[in-house]
């Protein structure tokens, strides 16, 4: 019963236990003595425990009290180089937690399914939803590795209800869509096994999203209709919320095996998705997977082009999370980088506080202070810092959460980057209790060898040789040679940025509008009247004040994902590449300032009635390997009967994805001749372009209320979400690697100061002896820079050892190499050098008959 | 406590058993309570550690010893003169019973 007191005594704190841990053990002993009895004792021993729960947290704050106010007062002695710990770690810690929030949404999160571990997405698997209902059941039955399979094919359509029409993202799907992910519908039902049967009456699950927009949250939305490109459905559910897989879907349908049903138009591909059979892990299915795509293959792999897929089985989670997922994991790899360095500035700061107060701790100790005590003191001040820290690294996490959702958002609103999530909190809470007490407990570490008594009392601290000064070496080493890594990484990353940014595309993107339409469901189409809705709208946006010219054209660039494509004959027999099919109304290529290589444009002769023509890339032309190509004809049949066009004009080719693609060949129709389904206006304007988003989407609107204009905005608008992700991270690392070098070279002054200052007894005898000032200046700086020199090579090698990492952040990174990390070097080495020579001067400006005096 | 010091100075357990006998066994405090309550008077200047021992035959010398300042003692008597005008108040108000 007394070792247990003894033992509960330890919960008090080191300077109360210190006091009275002795006189409240003997008071235990001699009130233990003094009661007869089992059951009084037992009634002591219940008191003792509720005296200590109140009154060992009070003895607690009290001390804490006494410590953060101690630490308050010495650090403000040193508030600069205080408040850039702590602003360093602030910075390291909230960025830290702001990335980690975007990969806990992205890997750890829990996606709103069932299991989702057990889901897997199929590229290209043997049979799928085109193969038809029978033969997609058939095969998923049969299935050695699914315990059940879906499909779906995405696609926008427009959406109508009574008011004004919307353009939505919708799923077709298998009936089983739903079931298989294991999500039930908020409200209403899910589909029937039945109800994708084609020919079946058409039912519809929208989003919760969708639900609250067009009815409000109204229970009365079940049974009603929507149209979807005209088609009538009959809303049978609502989808939870959160739930807006695949990519931002707002409606469901089960029509996957009757895509005739609703008109629509653009390529689709068709997307199986299933959900592992118990017992089978990812890898065994993976193989099993490969081996049905063989088998289906006839036992070999045919040779692929470079365009086409592989057949793959992904976990869904990983599929999900995209590219964003290798980008996320490498920036936070960097993020840790500073953390590091800005911990190696924190441990100086508690270092030097620590040799500092080496006096000031051997005093103590020697008046009987344990070494629990000293050793709370300063885990205190160091948890104080971090503390600090973290609260405002918190804010800093938001805001990188923020950034990053605006550059990179992720495909499903349920795994929105969230700062204030458990586990994103306990993240930032472990990093700060994790940094405070490793930069606490390492200085305070040195206290345990200090031995009270006059030699400690008098001795030099610092001193060359001595632990502390080799400590500060390996942290000065450790700090240059991330800080030039980073620097490295930031200068390669700036490179490829600004040759991204200096790519032609081929195109303008200045002062141009776009708006977009889709005819499919709507009369235009079925009637065959698509040009006559384009040459109104077209007539309507030239008579818009401002507008210089006006263009249709099917797919624009920077805004068109999927192209229907293939690869085409001239008719003397030359094949050509694999080439985008587009449709073009006249002035489109000068809309855009595409430039004409040879030829002519289209002009409003090439009309439906008139000759059949096409205007082709350069790259395109120069593929069929025929000296002169104008006026040749280009068959565009796709079977049999050939369709011929005369080529009439070649245009330079774009890079239509944006400046991190290659260019594509495309083929040009004229807008009369090939009546697309859709079409994107351009219009080039004189001023700024954004005022003219609302105007000229009115002047498209009253063409027909009943066609959505969608995907209003600026061409500048579209390049700059194409730019946004290198951009972002570009800008991270850059920010990062400034960061790390004010640190290293604040870190370098500090260490140089410190360190030359501790000398300032031996450099005045030095100097007394008659040793030259410049010979002792130049000794003080090459010591001080020689485990800075060492840390940059390693530095050096580690960047050029990188390899092509950097090209998960930015499409076309070259690796960085051994130049630019000399580069990176000779940046950090010049800017210690100054930091460390500055400080040097400083301590020499002293007499030295006083410099003899110091002690 | 710092009536119980007023007599003399007392190590904590005496301390303690003082206390217990002039409230009739009605306040007990815990060895945490005490000595954390000694930790704020020595703080605040109310009581000082004495450097003077009993003979060494009757105590163990280990044992710390308490002894009432002169601030403590005036601290003492402005805390009983507010609590007297209180009661006096109270009387006056209310009128009190005779304790049992």
């Amino acid at each position: 019963m007394r070792r247990f007191y003894h033992l509960l005594l330890r919960l008090y704190p080191a300077r109360f236990r210190e006091e009275y841990a002795d006189p409240m053990e003997r008071q235990f002993r001699d009130e233990y003595r003094e009661t007869p009895g089992r059951f009084a004792r037992l009634r002591l021993a219940v008191r003792a425990l509720a005296d200590l729960a109140v009154t060992a947290p009070a003895a607690f704050a009290r001390e804490l009290g006494h410590d953060l106010r101690y630490a308050a007062r010495a650090y403000r002695r040193r508030s600069f180089v205080t408040a850039l710990a702590i602003a360093a770690l602030a910075l390291a810690i909230g960025a830290s937690t702001g990335i980690f929030s975007i990969l806990n949404a992205l890997l750890i999160r829990s996606l709103p399914f069932q299991q989702p571990d057990r889901l897997v997405e199929l590229v290209l698997p043997p049979t799928n939803a085109a193969s038809g209902r029978a033969a997609f059941r058939a095969w998923r039955d049969a299935s050695p590795y699914l315990a059940d399979a879906a499909a779906y094919a995405p696609n926008e359509m427009n959406l109508s209800l009574t008011r004004e029409p919307a353009r939505v993202r919708v799923a077709e799907t298998t009936a089983n869509f739903f079931r298989m992910l294991g999500t039930e519908p908020e409200f209403g039902r899910g589909f029937a096994d039945d109800e994708d049967t084609p020919g079946r009456a058409g039912v519809a699950v929208i989003g919760y999203g969708l639900w609250q927009q067009l009815f409000g949250g109204d229970p009365r939305a079940l049974g009603s209709t929507i149209r979807l490109n005209g088609v009538p459905l009959t809303v049978v559910g609502v989808a939870p919320r959160g739930v807006d897989y695949p990519e931002k879907t707002a409606v469901w349908t089960p029509t996957i095996y009757d895509l005739g049903r609703i008109p629509k138009t653009g390529a689709f591909a068709w997307q199986t998705i299933g959900r592992l059979r118990p017992g089978v892990s990812l890898a065994q299915a993976s193989s099993r997977f490969e081996a049905e795509v063989l088998r289906a293959e006839g036992g070999h792999r045919p040779p692929r082009s470079e365009f086409s897929t592989e057949p793959h089985l992904f976990s869904l989670r990983d599929r999900l999370a995209g590219p964003v997922r290798s980008a996320s994991l490498l920036l936070m790899g960097m993020v840790a980088l500073v953390l590091l360095i800005a911990c190696a500035n924190l441990a100086h700061l508690l270092l030097s506080r620590t040799t500092e107060r080496r006096q000031e701790l051997a005093v103590r100790a020697a008046l009987g202070a344990s070494r629990a005590r000293l050793v709370q003191q300063l885990v205190t001040e160091a948890t104080a810092v971090t503390a600090a820290a973290a609260l405002a690294g918190m804010a800093v996490a938001n805001w990188t959460a923020r950034l990053a959702e605006s550059a990179s958002p992720a495909q499903l609103s349920a795994r929105q980057y969230a700062v204030l999530d458990w586990r994103v909190i306990a993240f930032a809470l472990g990093l700060a209790v994790l940094t405070g007490i490793v930069f606490g407990v390492l200085p305070a570490s040195l206290i345990g060898r200090m031995q009270p008594g006059p030699g400690a009392i008098r001795s030099q601290p610092g001193a060359k040789g001595s632990g502390v000064s080799r400590m500060r070496a390996l942290l000065t080493a450790m700090q240059a040679a991330l800080t030039v890594a980073l620097v490295a990484a930031s200068f390669s990353m700036g490179r490829s940025f600004l040759k991204l940014l200096a790519t032609d595309l081929a195109f303008h993107t200045g002062n141009v509008v776009t708006l977009s339409v889709s005819l499919s469901g709507t009369p235009y189409e079925t009637n065959s009247r698509e040009s006559q809705y384009y040459a109104e709208g077209l007539e309507r946006l030239r008579a818009v004040p401002g507008v210089e010219s006006v263009a249709a054209v099917s797919n624009v660039p920077l805004l068109s994902s999927m192209f229907a494509g293939g690869q085409f004959k001239l008719d003397s027999g030359e094949q050509g590449k694999l080439a985008g099919l587009n449709a073009a109304s006249p002035g489109y290529f000068r809309t855009l300032g595409i430039g004409l290589v040879e030829g002519r444009e289209f002009t409003d002769r090439d009309r439906q009635a008139a000759e059949p023509v096409a205007i082709v890339s350069d790259d395109l032309a120069r593929s069929f390997g025929k000296e002169r190509i104008i006026g040749s004809k280009l068959n565009l049949g796709w079977g049999m009967a050939p369709r011929l066009a005369t080529i009439v004009g070649i245009v330079r080719a774009q890079r239509i994805g944006g400046p991190a693609y290659e260019t594509s060949a495309q083929i040009f129709r004229p807008v009369e001749q090939s009546s697309p389904e859709f079409a994107t206006f351009v219009a080039k304007v004189r001023g700024n372009p954004e005022s003219y988003l609302p105007i000229c989407r009115n002047a498209l609107q009253r063409v027909d209320r009943n066609v959505p204009v969608y995907g209003v905005r600026t061409l500048d608008q579209a390049l700059a979400a194409a730019l946004a992700r290198p951009r972002f991270y570009t800008t991270a690392i850059l920010f990062f690697a400034g960061f790390a070098l004010l640190l290293a070279v604040a870190g370098a002054y500090g260490v140089a100061t410190y360190s030359v200052g501790q000398r300032t007894h031996e450099i005045g005898i030095r100097l007394a002896v008659g040793a030259p000032a410049h010979a002792v200046r130049g000794m003080l700086f090459w010591q001080s820079m020689a485990p800075a020199g060492l840390g940059m090579l390693a530095g050096v090698g580690a960047a050029a050892g990188s390899g092509r990492l950097l090209q998960h952040l930015i499409a076309g990174a070259e690796p960085i190499g051994l130049r630019i990390g000399a580069l990176a070097a000779s940046v950090l080495a010049t800017a210690s050098a100054l930091a460390v020579w500055t400080a040097i001067n400083r301590i020499f400006r002293i007499d030295p008959t006083a410099a003899l005096r110091v002690e | 406590m710092l009536l119980a010091l007023s007599e003399g100075e007392r190590h904590g357990y005496a301390l303690k058993r003082e206390i217990l006998r002039r409230t009739n066994g009605k306040l007990n405090l815990g060895a945490g309570a005490l000595y954390g309550s000694i930790a704020r008077m020595l703080e605040r200047g109310l009581i000082e550690e004495s450097e003077e021992r009993p003979d060494p035959h009757l105590d163990d010398e280990r044992r710390r010893y308490y002894r009432i300042t002169p601030f403590g003692r005036r601290v003492a008597q402005g805390e009983a003169l507010r609590m007297r005008q209180l009661v006096e108040l109270a009387e006056n108000c209310l009128g009190l019973p005779e304790p049992a």
